[in-house]
């Protein structure tokens, strides 16, 4: 089950994330394990083709830049689209939350 | 074990399985390896030899062949605009027939040229999954010109042949090979009306001798014909707009075999080993270019360090 809510809320998590600054893959990854303590660990490779898919749908558009003369990485942020989408998600979210707490949570006697 | 060694081993696995228009490609496996870069880096801070660390990093990525499959279908799918622009050339064809507009011949070069001009702009503009089917009736000029052949006369008809053949093979190959580096469904996409037209071919040529052929006895199955056509701009167009690669791969088989059992069974002209042929036929060129790509991809692992 873990495996299936983490799936099926990889589009929602990205938006957030990237909703809050712009960031390239492995930042992207780092922060979700360190914000999640440790609960979202993606198989890594599966990022890059969610971060795709959703910059083809217009929720996120996508920047090169060289760190420094560095490295170059590509850096991710959210679209207009994206940003309606992500209110959207918070807003359901917190309806199906809500609505989850109130017959899992064990009723006082 | 060495980082650029192992890591341009990695992304060239990764690369062969994208197929991918080559900008993408190039941008893909530069973020890819940055990532490497990146984990590999933090690794050996946390205390692991350079060998651990590759290894680890590139396991942590996942296989090269699934990391392609996934980011080949999030780019794969085209909007419903390319869509009709893939399957326009053979609805193009499917009127030319149904329309019955072959009786004003200048509608013919008028097509032709307008072909030419869709091809040239796609090959300027990037060379967009659209631009296949178009690639391939841009070709229908030197197809006529070796159909006129026959008609030259006797000694003539032979020496011309002997010269045509080889230069039409040269030029096939020569421009399917080309579309193959990027992905042999492309070229297969090229190929994909060539058994229809020899189909419909066959069927005028056995009702009427060669010299006297002439096109106006297709009108008698000029619904069928651009039923035939119809049917390949459909199944195109649904190529373009599906993800996955083995869908995409089904849809151009289905939809070729059904178009000449469609030949066979409306022009009533040709037996079930014509069809067998054909059937043969439409196999060899949809399914060639995957045995090419195979040989190409052999020969540039030989050729690399």
């Amino acid at each position: 089950m873990k495996r299936e809510l983490i799936k099926g809320s990889i589009d929602s998590l990205l938006l957030c994330l990237i909703g809050q600054q712009p960031m390239y893959g492995y930042q992207i990854i780092k922060e979700l394990e360190g914000r999640s303590q440790g609960y979202f660990k993606y198989k890594e490779g599966t990022l890059y083709p969610a971060l795709h898919r959703m910059e083809r749908a217009g929720l996120l558009a996508a920047q090169w830049h060289g760190a420094n003369g560095g490295r170059q990485r590509r850096y991710y942020h959210i679209t207009e689209k994206g940003r309606a989408i992500l209110t959207e998600r918070r807003s359901q979210w917190v309806d199906f939350l809500t609505a989850m707490n109130c017959i899992i949570q064990p009723t006082r006697a | 074990m060495d980082l650029k060694v192992e890591l341009n081993r990695y992304l060239r696995n990764v690369r062969e399985n994208l197929r991918l228009d080559p900008m993408s490609e190039t941008e893909i496996i530069t973020e890819l390896a940055a990532h490497v870069e990146d984990r590999c880096q933090e690794m050996r801070e946390i205390g692991l030899s350079e060998e651990e660390a590759i290894e680890r990093s590139l396991r942590l990525l996942g296989s090269a062949k699934m990391v392609a499959r996934q980011v080949y279908e999030a780019h794969s799918q085209g909007t419903w605009r390319q869509a009709l622009l893939a399957g326009m050339p053979h609805l193009f064809f499917a009127g030319l027939f149904a329309l019955n507009w072959l009786t004003g011949i200048a509608w013919v070069p008028i097509m032709l040229g307008f072909i030419g001009a869709i091809v040239l702009y796609a090959l300027l503009h990037g060379k967009p999954t659209w631009l296949f089917p178009w690639l391939g009736y841009a070709l229908l000029p030197v197809v006529a010109a070796g159909v006129s052949l026959l008609y030259l006369p006797q000694g003539w008809r032979l020496v011309t042949l002997l010269l045509y053949v080889p230069l039409v093979l040269w030029l096939s190959c020569f421009i399917t090979i080309k579309f193959i580096r990027r992905d042999w469904l492309y070229s297969s996409l090229m190929l994909l009306p060539v058994p229809t037209f020899i189909g419909w071919y066959m069927v005028a040529s056995k009702e009427n001798s060669l010299p006297s052929l002439n096109l106006g006895f297709l009108y008698r199955f000029a619904p069928w014909t651009g039923l035939t056509f119809l049917m390949l701009g459909i199944s195109v167009a649904m190529f373009v707009r599906m993800k996955n690669r083995m869908l995409r791969i089904i849809a151009i088989i289905v939809s070729g075999l059904a178009s000449t059992a469609m030949v066979t069974l409306a022009s009533n002209q040709l037996e079930f080993s014509s069809f067998i042929g054909l059937a043969i036929l439409m196999l060899v060129f949809v399914l060639a270019p995957v045995y090419i790509e195979r040989r190409l991809m052999k020969n540039s692992h030989l050729a690399a360090p």
